[in-house]
């Protein structure tokens, strides 16, 4: 057996993930002395920035947690404070919001699977060679990533730290002729999403083949695929409104890492869009059903490397529910409403917990306001945080399987499994009940 | 007059819409205000509206146009000004239809702007008369709250119909062909138009509490109030709003946008304003309007004072558009001019009307906003900062300058700057310009070589009069990079030199090692017909300097002349300036014996964009050589 | 040779980079100019042979100065992206608190784990030769200033406040619908995004050369602000710059 060998890897910030994270193994004799997801991101401190400040700037505020992930950042942090204030929204803001978030998912999940994990499958170190090797694929998924951008665009303001998502709806929002412009492109980017498909499916022998059983966690709605709105649910346990969130995320702090881990019925879980592809799967739109088949991906399933393929059934998931969601704004037509709107709202003091599935999971933000509306305290908790404890766990549990590979290939891996989560250590902040390991 | 019900009216919009070869733009809400805007249905017409955000001003002028494009390999390529489409603007009132005739002379005067006037041919003013007077409205005070002509159609709401006045056969041709049901007016319509009209006039809240009249002098007696404008600008934030949203303002800056490829890109022109901080600072890091003070009270000369001079009209219709967008409410001309009014009263000034210059305005010529392409021929570094470049038109003309003229130099993809010809005209077939290293376009023509291409407009502004210079004696005074300009002049005289009387050279720079056209000019020292003085400021040790040390003016006393037989050229650093004259005029230099070559910050170069100016004056085209006699009373200038 | 070009980041929220990797086609055309060697956003491959550095995010810890040091050492153009990068941004927020207090509310016991002092711009650890301002910024400004530097000339940055673009767009002033706004006293450059998107301005690209502070707060007082809340809307992006 070639497995008595001393190895150490030290992937010093894994590269082609959103924040910086280091992968530490040691083994010595082939024993494993260790192996460790550690996380060095300088830490924020938003929780502590956003007290004192005032209600209707608090999603400025934590929208730059993340770049990335700005839009549901943005959105839990509306919904925390208009269910502090009691404030609701109209059916039409509710609409425009969930396609915000399709937005968000399209534009996040378009970049992740086209850039940063195709160049994994090709053997390649990123998608600047596939440029030149692989023009076409490459000029289709920039397409479709720029759909998503102009989407955001249009609904949000911006692609990155959304404008017009306000307190109480929207500051400004899209005519229905530009709506309709966004449908027809969502439309015609269907092929394109099925040639993506197939170009992944011819590849997707290459996604290697690791099961570790583990809990999911995300939001569960009867109505729908859920994403805007719904219940904390489990494939472990029963589900609990998201005022709840605590009993579920658990934070503890780790000593290697600046950011906070979390664990529920079992040493760990796994949110993001393989979570949700369990917990939703008969949700999901036809045609992202059908794709789902095409990899043989169904509920439940353990292995953490198919989260990609989740993230692309739900690309075409979102572009489904985003044309449905457009002809129902459609037949309904669009309430009037100033080009520079500013709800009128009643400022009360309460304390409200808003949650959203963003691209990576379930996120939390969870405020409590005084009665001039200032905020005297904040808790988020964010996917990629309570994925850690899952992706430590299942790199210990990968690591023997592959320990007679190359030094090379077992990095390679290594770095593979943290990138199918898509973590996004950007955004590590926050506070909470802390047990230590 | 003709009258349309308001359905008639409507369908009339609706027609001219549907007619693709038109572009209809009207005015409609904007949040809470309103705006011009495409219309794409009449119903979005909002005519009872009370002021537009921002004038109608930017469908002919607008916020941002391409001048020209470039590509590296070929040259530069103006932009063609012909519109695709006729433009129709609907619901303009009547101060602003005073603003776009005030704006037109602007755009036509000596060198005419093509695309400004071209979109203006290829248009019709639908104007209305105001039915709600905006809280900051002073037109009638300023005459403009009603108008007579400057329109195409002019609509006046009679409730159920409109009224409707022909201004002009575009817009009789535009009623024909779109309109249906056209009555002839009733007398009684016509009665109750000029009713309105007459009501509309004594709906203005804000006033003056005398006759606008009486503005210009008025400004000409507060230049400098003491703590005046210094009060009245204390809350200015140099936010620009003021300027930026006023329909006869019209200052411009100008950028060149390389595509990344940097081979090829445009020139674009964007507004400027001349209440904004940097508006006057030039490479040096001068700025010649520094302080917030300084720049409000220009804006208030440049309307009140300057262009009435130059125009004949105060150049503010009295829109209230600067009041109201102004956060500290500074901007508002009632609050400034009723005040400067009252202290006037009470210092007892005597203010009158002023008489209105007689003045007809003449086009030259259209300006070109494209460079001639031009080769480096010859590049020769003069000191560490200074190279001298001598150069080609491709088109293999000459120049055709006067000493002390000017050129715009184009770099592509980093833009254009002003260089004052340093060579004389009688070197035929190529020019010489000696540029210092300051900013970006200066520092990347020195990465350039012999055979690279750079763009040449000009040449520009009113140099030395050499003729009339003949037989008198000169003395010039040349300080640092002030001898460029001097030099072409120099040149000239030399080349000529039996024409003229003594040849006297005073030249100063820092030190030794700044000393530009070392040999040549150091060899006049050699020459008899030229008394020749040199002086630098300090010698560092491990220079060598056996001249005169000190600044340019301790050479002044060392040379004798006679003032009446002798004039001064000088130029240099702006700070020299003062010093020169007080000496010169010591030594009894009569005023308009003293000649200067003024620099400032330049975009246009013909008298437009308005950066170069100082008070009154244009250094591009009234400049930049002065005769001192004609600028002593111009503040701004030394 | 094209030069090479490296991609760094510290204490934000990487939305700068991904502004840059939405340039989408364009960055195509961008690769043609430069050489990418180092993007761990996108990319696995590094190198620490690069020519310009840009730089995301605050430094919000003394051991990162180390790694601000070497980039400036091997770069021979560092630029600063970002409003976090250039100003302190959103992260300096924190620098109002105390240090100990902001690390309890966060970490709780823990709190001496985890290491920071306050948030700054690069430029108050290393100099700095170009900024491209906001939060996040402009694909247009960043390739501005990324031709600007292959032209070899200093990208000109406005030094005039954001109402100058907010009239040249035309937008309602938030003033006039009971809105508060900064704009007065932000430096230009970001085509006053935000209010056209029928918000405000916040701030984000910081303080113009010259502001009239003053006038502004009494602009925001005027308009029905208590001192203390004007004073606030200065403190969400200005922290690090007013404290200088
Ligand atoms: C009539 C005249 C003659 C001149 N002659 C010479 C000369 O012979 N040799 C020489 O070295 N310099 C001369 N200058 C100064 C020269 O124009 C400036 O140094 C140059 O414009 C700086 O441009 P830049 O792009 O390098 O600087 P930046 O600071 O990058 O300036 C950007 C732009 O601002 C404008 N600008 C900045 N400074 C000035 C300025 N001082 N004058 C006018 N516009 C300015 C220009 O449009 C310039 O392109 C002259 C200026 C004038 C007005
Ligand atoms: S609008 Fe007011 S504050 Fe702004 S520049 Fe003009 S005078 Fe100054
Ligand atoms: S100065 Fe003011 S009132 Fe006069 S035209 Fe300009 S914006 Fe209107
Ligand atoms: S400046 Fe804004 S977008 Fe950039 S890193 Fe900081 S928070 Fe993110
Ligand atoms: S909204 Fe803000 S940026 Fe725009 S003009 Fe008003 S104060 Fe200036
Ligand atoms: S408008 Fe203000 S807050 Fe918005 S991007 Fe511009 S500078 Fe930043
Ligand atoms: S007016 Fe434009 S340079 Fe003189
Ligand atoms: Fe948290
Ligand atoms: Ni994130």
């Amino acid at each position: 057996m070639s497995n008595k060998k001393n190895l150490e890897v030290n992937v010093h910030h894994v590269t082609r993930v959103e924040g910086h994270g280091n992968i530490y193994v040691n083994v010595e004799d082939g024993i494993i002395e260790r192996c460790e997801w550690n996380i060095s991101e300088a830490p924020r401190f938003f929780e502590a920035m956003v007290v004192g400040r005032n209600w209707n700037e608090l999603h400025h505020i934590t929208s730059r947690i993340c770049g990335i992930c700005s839009i549901g950042h943005t959105l839990a942090s509306l919904k925390a404070t208009e269910a502090a204030m009691g404030i609701t929204i109209s059916d039409q803001d509710l609409k425009l919001r969930k396609l915000a978030l399709h937005a968000e998912n399209l534009q996040s999940h378009i970049l992740h699977v086209g850039f940063l994990i195709l160049p994994d499958l090709m053997d390649v170190g990123s998608v600047i060679p596939l440029a030149s090797s692989n023009p076409d694929e490459v000029k289709t998924v920039l397409a479709l990533h720029r759909m998503a951008n102009d989407m955001s665009n249009l609904i949000c303001g911006r692609t990155t730290h959304p404008q017009r998502l306000i307190p109480g709806g929207f500051s400004k929002i899209p005519s229905i002729k530009e709506l309709q412009n966004l449908k027809d492109r969502l439309k015609s980017s269907v092929p394109e999403l099925e040639a993506v498909a197939n170009l992944l499916k011819t590849l997707a022998p290459k996604i290697p083949d690791f099961v570790r059983e583990t809990e999911f966690i995300g939001l569960k709605n009867p109505n729908e695929y859920a994403l805007y709105d719904g219940k904390i649910a489990s494939t472990d346990t029963d589900s609990a409104p998201a005022s709840e969130y605590l009993s579920y995320t658990n934070e503890y702090v780790v000593p290697q890492s600046t950011a906070k881990w979390a664990k529920h019925n079992r040493d760990s879980y796994m949110v993001g869009a393989l979570a949700r592809l369990n917990i939703n799967y008969d949700k999901l739109s036809p045609l992202a059903k059908k794709i789902s088949g095409l990899f043989g991906l169904k509920p439940v399933c353990h292995n953490p490397f198919m989260n990609s393929i989740a993230q692309l059934v739900e690309i075409v998931h979102s572009v489904e529910d985003s044309i449905k969601l457009i002809n129902e704004l459609e037949s309904t037509g669009l309430e009037k409403q100033s080009d520079y709107n500013l709800p009128n709202l009643l400022v009360k003091s309460g304390q409200g917990v808003g949650a959203v599935e963003v691209p990576r999971g379930i996120l939390f933000h969870d405020y409590t306001y005084n009665d001039e509306g200032v905020c005297t305290k904040a808790n988020c908790i964010i996917p990629t945080n309570q994925n850690h404890g899952n992706i430590e766990l299942d790199l210990k549990a990968l690591l023997p399987q592959i320990l007679n590979k190359s030094k090379k290939e077992i990095e390679l891996n290594l770095e593979m499994l943290v990138r199918a989560y898509d973590p996004c250590i950007s955004c590590s902040t926050h506070a909470v009940k802390i047990h230590f390991v | 007059m003709h009258t349309l019900s308001k359905e008639a009216f409507n369908e009339f919009v609706d027609n001219l819409i549907a007619d693709n070869s038109l572009d209809v733009v009207g005015v409609k809400s904007k949040g809470e205000k309103f705006a011009f805007g495409p219309l794409e249905s009449a119903n979005q017409l909002r005519l009872d509206y009370d002021v537009t955000l921002l004038p109608p001003k930017k469908y002919f002028f607008p916020q941002r146009e391409t001048l020209l494009t470039y590509d590296v390999a070929s040259g530069f390529q103006a932009k063609d000004p012909k519109e695709s489409k006729f433009k129709i603007i609907i619901g303009v009132h009547p101060y602003d239809i005073m603003a776009l005739l005030h704006m037109d002379e602007i755009f036509r005067e000596t060198k005419s702007d093509p695309y400004y006037l071209e979109r203006r041919y290829a248009s019709a003013i639908i104007g209305v008369n105001i039915e709600n007077v905006s809280e900051s409205c002073f037109a009638s005070s300023m005459g403009c709250a009603t108008i007579d002509y400057g329109y195409d159609l002019m609509l006046t709401d009679l409730g159920d119909k409109f009224a409707i006045d022909v201004g002009s056969h575009k817009g009789a041709d535009l009623l024909n062909k779109y309109a249906k049901d056209v009555k002839k007016a009733f007398a009684r319509d016509i009665q109750a138009v000029g009713k309105k009209k007459t009501e509309i006039i004594n709906a203005s809240k804000q006033k003056f509490n005398f006759s606008s009249e009486l503005i210009p002098e008025m400004l000409g007696k507060f230049y400098d109030k003491d703590g005046f404008w210094e009060n009245h600008s204390d809350q200015c934030l140099s936010c620009g709003s003021c300027v930026l949203v006023c329909p006869t303002c019209y200052c411009f800056d100008v950028t060149d946008n390389p595509e990344l490829s940097l081979k090829k890109g445009e020139r674009t022109r964007t507004w400027d304003g001349c209440l904004l901080e940097d508006f006057a600072k030039v490479a040096s890091g001068e700025n010649f309007r520094n302080t917030r003070a300084a720049r409000y009270r220009h804006r208030y000369f440049k309307k009140g004072k300057y262009l009435f001079d130059r125009f004949g009209f105060v150049s503010c219709v009295g829109c209230g558009r600067c009041s109201s967008n102004c956060l500290p409410d500074i901007a508002n001309p009632v609050n400034l001019f009723n005040d400067m009014y009252s202290l006037s009263l009470k210092a007892g000034f005597q203010i009158d009307s002023a008489t209105i210059p007689d003045i007809s305005i003449k086009t030259d010529s259209t300006i070109q906003f494209a460079p001639k392409m031009a080769t480096i021929v010859k590049k020769v570094p003069m000191t560490s900062n200074e190279t001298m470049f001598e150069i080609k038109l491709d088109d293999k003309t000459d120049l055709g300058h006067q000493p002390g003229q000017f050129v715009q130099v184009s770099v592509f993809g980093v833009g254009e700057a002003p260089f004052g010809v340093s060579s004389s005209p009688t070197n035929k077939g190529s020019f010489e310009l000696c540029i210092r290293k300051l900013g970006n376009v200066t520092t990347k023509i020195h990465t350039l070589n012999e055979g690279d291409k750079i763009g040449i407009r000009g040449p520009f502004g009113k140099g030395f009069d050499s003729e009339f210079l003949k037989g008198k004696d000169l003395l010039f005074i040349a300080g640092g990079l002030g001898i460029v300009p001097l030099r072409s002049l120099l040149n000239y005289v030399l080349a000529n030199r039996k024409d003229y009387g003594r040849v006297m050279l005073l030249y100063g720079c820092k030190e030794p090692r700044e000393l530009l056209f070392g040999e040549e000019i150091l060899s006049l020292g050699e020459r008899d017909d030229i008394e020749f003085k040199a002086t630098v400021d300090w010698c560092p040790e491990d220079e060598v300097w056996t001249s005169n040390i000190g600044v340019i003016t301790t050479l002044i006393p060392q040379v004798d002349f006679d003032p009446q037989k002798t004039y001064a050229v000088v130029c240099g650093p702006p700070i020299m300036y003062k010093f020169v004259i007080r000496d010169l005029k010591s030594r009894n230099v009569p005023d308009d014996h003293i000649i200067v070559s003024l620099e400032r910050r330049m975009k246009c170069g013909v008298g437009k964009c308005g950066h170069c100016q100082i008070n009154q004056v244009y250094v591009c085209k009234d400049g930049p050589v002065f005769n001192y006699s004609d600028i002593k009373g111009v503040p701004e200038a030394l | 040779m094209k030069p090479k070009v490296a991609f760094f980041d510290f204490a934000g929220c990487e939305g700068d980079q991904l502004q840059i990797a939405n340039l989408e086609e364009e960055i195509l055309d961008l690769l043609g100019q430069v050489e990418v060697v180092s993007f761990r956003e996108v990319m696995k491959e590094h190198s620490d042979n690069y020519d310009i550095a840009f730089v995301e995010g605050s430094c919000t810890r003394l051991q990162d100065e180390d790694r601000l040091k070497q980039i400036r050492k091997n770069a021979s153009i560092v630029v600063a992206i970002g409003a976090c990068a250039t100003i302190g941004g959103i992260n300096s927020l924190k620098n109002y608190q105390d240090t100990d207090v902001v690390k309890k509310i966060v970490y709780g016991e823990n709190a001496h784990l985890f290491d920071t002092y306050l948030a700054r711009p690069i430029d108050a650890v290393i100099p700095i030769d170009a900024y491209v301002h906001g939060c996040p910024i402009t694909k247009d400004e960043f390739l501005h200033v990324v031709k600007s530097l292959l032209l070899g000339k200093k990208p000109e940055i406005p030094n005039y406040p954001v109402c100058v673009e907010c009239k040249k767009n035309e937008n309602v002033c938030a003033f006039e619908r009971e809105e508060f706004c900064v704009g007065p006293v932000t430096r230009a450059g970001c085509n006053s995004c935000c209010v056209n998107e029928g918000t405000k301005c916040w701030g984000c690209r910081g303080l113009v050369d010259n502001p009239n502070e003053n006038s502004q707060k009494e602009v925001l007082v005027e308009y029905g602000l208590s001192v203390d809340d004007a004073i606030d809307k200065f403190k969400l992006y200005f922290g690090w710059e007013k404290k200088k």
